[in-house]
């Protein structure tokens, strides 16, 4: 049998093969920060990761819950606040990479996670803007995953810079030239965007995928590359890597909400047998 | 000319409870900020104030958590400026937020974790603007307007380069609420761990109600400063806590509890659940102790005991020096070669000593 691996696990390990050596990342929760961990265990163990709490240096030992996590403060080097991590490391050119994920995101790389539908009647509210539009904004390089997200012609909210309208619309809206998106991973391929245009292509595709897969879920006439390539498989290393540090990455979200439901069942019988014992 | 309406609290000892706190330095329709976020959440006093049925208050957050929708749900707050929503549940549960959205029954103006930080430091600085990254001016996020309307951003051009600006106005919430590992009585504050957006929305506001895992005597601060996030003189009220920021977690005391939000996010999926979570941790206990006595008469002492942090302590910096004074006990001065009496005597002969008299 070959290697046995979950959607998430090839995203993460893609998505690690993003960062270099000795750069400065940007990180939250989830995937992006799997992503790190390994590229750090593996090919990239100078890396400086840092999360717009303040939190500079980190060497995390599971996947945070959210940006401040405490977890996050164990092995950190420089203990700074939010407004120093825009200003003196985002603002002045430092960051090298950042990752985000992606709710919505349009043929320019532009991205909303704000709302689904009309803003002011909204079928549905995502986490909001956060750090993503001054990160995407302006890190060298962006890397994008899309897990649950969808492709639009025409974005519902406006929540993160990518090429804007194209072309050099985004330098010319004020952020930094040479900076944007460098590339989307999905669950069924890799995007990249066309240096002149700035509009997205298909560079590769995830093994088992077709261009029909991707084309589906894509409302513009998608451009193709020449010569895709193909994902490469997730070593038995970087998958051992990635369940020692992040088991509910590697299950995926609706796996992981069945584990704390589990979880919360195991804690309410004991609460339950409490109860009884005392009567 | 001094400035108006400077609040500025020199009393040496401000502890009191939650209770006493909250009635006092918070009004119906004030603005607040949470001066900490997602980290150390002040939740013993978003508790009281729900408990106090505040009304019409405007809360600035920059990542909320489930202190949103409990405000919002009881009516405590009716304006939001948020940059960011924890959605524990995934982006397709309907939140109590999201309902009191749909019905109006709050406003919300979308920020930027950055642009709402600069509103705050601005304020804090006592500074009308703040530059912020301009690139975002793409984005909805400053092109479409909520409550705050023009009152948020606005572009100007740079007059040293030409270039246009964006900026952000400065903002004075009338209160922070906050929550620390440590403080003296005079509300002297010391927070680590995640600093995020701590000290400048603690700066910004005219009034600090602080709440603290436990009040230190102020030697302990006299000998880290380096740790003081707040100094006393922006706090009006010091509140011992324990426990103060579940279940939101703390360095060196607590970690999250996954288990007690999830059960939250279940609750809220209903109105009627809502109602019986807040009834249950909110309404029918008094403080954050009953509220961590019901916890344990609940789900059992060790279930606590799981959430305790292990020491992981701090190299304490030195602050020495070799305490050279002018004077050494025997009130001789080497420096000046001369006792104390021979200093005097030397002003009188010198003729620079004027007579009181």
């Amino acid at each position: 049998m070959g290697i046995r691996y979950t959607i998430d696990e090839l995203i993460v390990a893609r998505a690690a093969k993003e960062i270099n050596d000795n750069e400065m990342v940007v990180i939250g929760q989830g995937i992006p920060m799997a992503a790190g961990v390994l590229a750090r265990a593996t090919h990239a163990p100078n890396i400086v990761i840092i999360t717009e709490a303040g939190i500079y240096g980190m060497e995390p030992f599971k996947v945070p819950l959210h940006i401040a996590d405490v977890s996050c403060t164990r092995g950190f080097t420089y203990s700074c606040d939010m407004v120093d991590i825009f200003t003196t490391v985002v603002n002045r050119g430092y960051v090298d990479v950042t990752f985000l994920g992606v709710g919505q995101i349009d043929r320019y790389g532009n991205m909303n996670s704000s709302y689904i539908g009309d803003p002011d009647n909204f079928d549905i509210r995502m986490m909001g803007a956060g750090g993503a539009p001054e990160f995407v904004g302006y890190a060298n390089r962006a890397v994008l995953t899309m897990r649950g997200g969808e492709f639009v012609e025409k974005l519902d909210y406006f929540t993160s810079p990518g090429y804007v309208e194209g072309g050099n619309s985004r330098y010319e809206a004020g952020m930094p030239e040479g900076s944007g998106p460098s590339v989307l991973i999905s669950t069924k391929g890799v995007f990249k965007f066309d240096p002149d245009t700035k509009e997205m292509y298909l560079s590769g595709l995830h093994p088992g995928a077709t261009v029909e897969d991707v084309k589906a879920d894509i409302p513009w006439d998608l451009s193709v590359a020449d010569n895709l390539e193909t994902t490469t498989l997730p070593t038995e290393e970087e998958l051992d890597i990635i369940r020692h540090f992040a088991p509910e990455i590697s299950m995926g979200r609706q796996l992981q909400l069945e584990t704390i439901a589990a979880r919360l069942g195991r804690l309410f019988a004991k609460v339950a047998a409490g109860s009884k014992a005392e009567k | 000319m001094a400035k108006t309406g400077v609040e500025k609290y020199m009393a040496p000892d401000k502890l009191m409870t939650a209770k006493e706190a909250v009635g006092k330095f918070i009004k119906d329709g004030e603005s607040f900020v949470f001066a900490n976020c997602l980290y150390s959440m002040p939740l013993a006093l978003a508790h009281e104030l729900i408990r106090q049925k505040k009304k019409n208050l405007l809360c600035f957050q920059q990542g909320g958590i489930e202190e949103i929708d409990q405000l919002i749900e009881t009516g405590t707050i009716d304006r939001l400026v948020l940059a960011y929503n924890f959605r524990a549940g995934g982006k397709r549960l309907v939140t109590p937020m999201d309902r009191a959205m749909k019905e109006g029954r709050v406003k919300v103006e979308e920020m930027t974790n950055h642009t709402l930080l600069s509103m705050m430091k601005a304020g804090a600085m006592g500074y009308p603007f703040i530059p912020v990254m301009g690139g975002i001016r793409v984005t909805d996020v400053v092109k479409r307007n909520g409550f705050l309307g023009d009152q948020r951003f606005a572009e100007v051009e740079d007059p040293f380069t030409g270039n246009r600006v964006l900026l952000v106005k400065g903002y004075n919430p009338d209160v922070a609420l906050m929550h620390v590992q440590r403080a003296d009585r005079a509300g002297n504050g010391q927070l680590w761990g995640a600093m995020i957006n701590s000290k400048w929305a603690a700066l910004a506001a005219k009034r600090v109600i602080l709440s603290t895992e436990k009040i230190v005597e102020s030697d302990v601060i006299k000998s880290s400063p380096h740790l003081t996030i707040v100094p006393a003189h922006k706090v009006a009220a010091v509140v011992e806590c324990p426990f103060g920021a579940h279940p939101s977690e703390l360095a060196g005391h607590y970690d999250y509890d996954m288990p007690f939000r999830a059960l939250f996010v279940a609750s809220s999926q209903s109105q009627k659940g809502m109602k019986a979570w807040l009834d249950e941790w909110i309404y029918e206990v008094s403080d954050r102790k009953e509220y961590i006595d019901h916890y344990i008469e609940k789900f059992g002492g060790d279930t606590l005991e799981t959430l305790k942090a292990k020491p992981f302590e701090s190299t304490p910096a030195d602050y020495g020096f070799p305490f050279t004074r002018i004077w050494d006990e025997n009130d001789n001065s080497e420096q000046l070669g001369m006792s104390i009496e021979e200093f005097i005597d030397m002003l009188d002969k010198k003729g620079v000593l004027i007579d009181g008299d």
